[in-house]
């Protein structure tokens, strides 16, 4: 209905017959707006311009704006700052991090997790991937896609409560094994290492399949017959034609995969126990305390990410190393 | 069994209720909408009872919003960072902590003579030293709790739950948890220190050495432990799977739990324990201050709410006759014996300054650990 209307509002304007022209129509043939819209559109350069305002400001107001200001905190002595208090720049911050050895332990350890997690997500979702590209259908894999995604409908604490119910005492797994007799008790999963790695490789596997998809699609079926008709078994071709032709996909998944572990929070927090305190953590420590900590906790969020960013700059150093022998 | 539970469980809420709906004082009833806005309120999940706040909102015409909070120190930065215009006009700041609340100027005295039911709250809470700082009344206690052992009985015996070192000891390895802030003065009174450090004001090495004992301690059993947790809800939850059969907790959260038929018990251990009471306080600057005390004055109506935020919160209820309108089993698991009870002493806010900034590192050093 609505679009019949429109057709005919948009006819009427075209036809420009006795009917009052709509808003648009009326806009279109006003002076002033003819006047602006030539004087912005008069060089690519202008079109450019006025195309990038928009994201140039979303960037800057959403994503830069933040970090910006959580950096200049964490260069201040006192935020939020109290009535009566003056608040000044300093390096304490900072100092306080490479000047006290109880925080490189959850800092290291956060490294290594990521590091760990990522590499167990690259291990579970590249062989699903493969699956995926190569031996389902075109007209399925879609469908595939979707049953993938289902999960991913649901938000960070849903899916971990999930996985809180799967591995608890009482939970799924321990009734399959005490069901079956295959344990006397209860095996403790839950607030190990072992539950929070299956916490976030659930919670990231998309981010890494979705890139390793993408790559093993495009991978030409035939360069993989070549290599079979040459006499090349499943393992050479994998690793000689699959692997090296998708390195950007592993590149771009493990990418994505590493900095979102490195951030996570509620994850270990649920599922972590004693001994995997993550530097996440100890960052909201210093916002949950009440003082002005919040600096703190700034400089350290800062350090995190910028040993992130590092780690990552180092790895698509190697990764782009490893392109250059690419049989493309 | 979980059938039961549902059903008694919804009987408790219907009961509950409707009992609020009774206790809402008539004067409310009368306003009928007369004034209206809103009022802006930090607080605990089930520290408002929702029958209460559905008829008050009827009755006055004030929109109550309600955002959850579980932690003082964020309370107390989110306001800080909010001052001097406040988005919130009453706030829950535990007794104990009211000092630093005062000190950055983020509460407003309260202002008594405009609560006409100010008197339904025990003078045990209304009165007590803490309760008076410079010679203003800061808030109105609505909730009392305490450090309890937790324990699941079909598991634990009430005689290993009589001592703190239960819960070290190696026959519950990787089957108990706390919370470390919290177990930190719980570790200091077992060592027969003073957990809240005011003997300790004149003495920094000496608190600092008590700290520091407390810290070690805690790293050597950190072994037997199997999560330092934060909230009651992560306390409920790890029992109810039997993730855990033993623990330090709140009383409210392990008194909820009872209440839903859970086989739990509780005990304010031989070694002694702490207490706090909680307070709604209305923030200074608070952008609608005269609908903040309409709210307080409508809360501390009757003792009938105060029962229906116990039985939702499982905490001890601060008003007058509360107990009179909960169950059996409520009273029970809201109720200590006297011998337990005379083990009992109430945070202290004096020296606050001094044994966060050495307790806080330690914290960090036991969980880095």
């Amino acid at each position: 209905m609505t679009q019949n209307v429109s057709s005919e509002q948009t006819t009427r304007n075209i036809g420009g017959g006795n009917s009052t022209p709509v808003f648009w129509g009326r806009l279109s043939g006003w002076g002033p707006y003819h006047a602006l819209v030539r004087v912005a559109t008069a060089s690519p350069r202008r079109q450019f311009l006025i195309l990038a305002a928009f994201p140039i400001l979303w960037v800057l107001s959403q994503h830069l704006g933040p970090m910006l200001q959580m950096f200049r905190v964490s260069l201040t002595d006192a935020y939020p700052v109290a009535p009566g208090v003056e608040q000044n720049f300093t390096l304490d911050n900072y100092v306080r991090f490479f000047g006290d050895s109880i925080f490189w332990m959850p800092f290291f350890r956060t490294l290594i997790f990521a590091g760990v997690f990522t590499f167990c997500t690259l291990l579970i979702t590249y062989p699903v991937a493969y699956f995926l590209a190569r031996h389902v259908s075109r007209k399925n894999q879609m469908l595939f896609l979707l049953l993938l995604l289902i999960p991913f409908w649901v938000g960070e604490i849903v899916r971990t409560y999930a996985i809180m119910i799967l591995l608890g005492n009482t939970g799924a797994v321990n009734l399959v094994l005490t069901t079956f007799g295959l344990v006397d008790r209860p095996i403790p999963f839950m607030y190990t290492s072992f539950s929070m790695g299956v916490g976030i490789v659930y919670l990231t596997s998309l981010y890494m399949l979705l890139p390793l998809y993408s790559a093993l699609e495009k991978l030409p079926k035939s360069m993989n017959e070549a290599a079979a008709d040459l006499g090349a078994g499943a393992w050479t071709r994998f690793r000689r034609i699959s692997l090296p032709l998708t390195i950007e996909g592993i590149s771009s998944g493990c990418t994505l995969v590493f900095l979102i572990s490195t951030g996570f929070y509620a994850t270990p927090v649920l599922l972590g126990g004693p001994s995997t305190t993550v530097f996440a953590e100890t960052i909201a420590g210093f916002f949950h305390v009440a003082g002005d900590q919040w600096p703190t906790g700034a400089a350290f969020a800062t350090i995190m990410f910028a040993a992130a960013l590092l780690i990552t700059a180092a790895f698509q150093k190697i990764m782009s190393a490893l392109r250059k022998g690419d049989p493309r | 069994m979980s059938k039961l539970i549902l059903n008694r469980r919804r009987f408790l809420h219907s009961a509950a209720a409707t009992s609020a709906v009774l206790a809402s004082p008539m004067y409310i009833r009368r306003a009928s909408a007369q004034s209206s806005g809103e009022v802006n309120i930090w607080t605990y999940n089930d520290f408002v009872p929702e029958s209460f706040q559905k008829q008050f909102e009827a009755d006055t015409g004030i929109k109550v919003n309600i955002r959850l909070v579980d932690d003082q120190g964020k309370q107390f930065n989110l306001l800080a960072a909010e001052q001097p215009n406040p988005t919130v006009d009453i706030m829950t700041v535990a007794g104990h902590r009211f000092l630093q609340f005062i000190d950055s100027q983020l509460l407003a005295p309260l202002d008594t003579d405009r609560l006409s039911n100010w008197n339904n709250i025990n003078p045990t809470f209304s009165e007590s030293d803490w309760a008076t700082i410079n010679g203003n009344k800061w808030g109105a206690p609505i909730l009392s709790g305490m450090e309890v052992l937790s324990y699941n009985t079909d598991f634990v015996t009430q005689e290993e739950a009589m001592t703190w070192d239960t819960l070290f000891s190696e026959d519950y390895r990787n089957q108990t948890a706390y919370i470390i802030q919290d177990m930190m003065s719980v570790v200091m009174l077992m060592m027969g220190y003073d957990g809240n450090m005011v003997e300790y004001m004149d003495d920094p090495e000496k608190a600092a050495q008590i700290v520091e004992e407390a810290k070690n301690f805690l790293i050597e059993h950190k072994p037997l432990v199997r999560k330092y947790y934060d909230s009651g809800a992560e306390f409920q939850q790890m029992m109810v799977n039997q993730d855990i059969v033993l623990g330090h907790s709140w009383n409210g959260p392990a008194a909820a739990l009872i209440n839903d038929g859970f086989p739990l018990g509780m005990t304010i251990p031989n070694e002694g324990s702490y207490g706090f009471v909680y307070t709604y306080n209305i923030a200074n600057n608070a952008p609608n201050a005269d609908n903040a005390y309409k709210f307080l004055d409508a809360i501390l109506a009757s003792p009938e709410i105060g029962a229906a935020m116990t039985k939702a919160s499982g905490f001890i209820s601060t008003y007058k006759g509360a107990d009179q309108y909960l169950s059996e089993l409520e009273r029970k698991s809201t109720s200590f014996p006297e011998e337990q009870l005379a083990n009992l002493q109430f945070f202290r806010a004096e020296a606050n300054d001094l044994k966060y900034s050495l307790v806080d590192p330690a914290v960090e050093a036991i969980k880095a650990a």
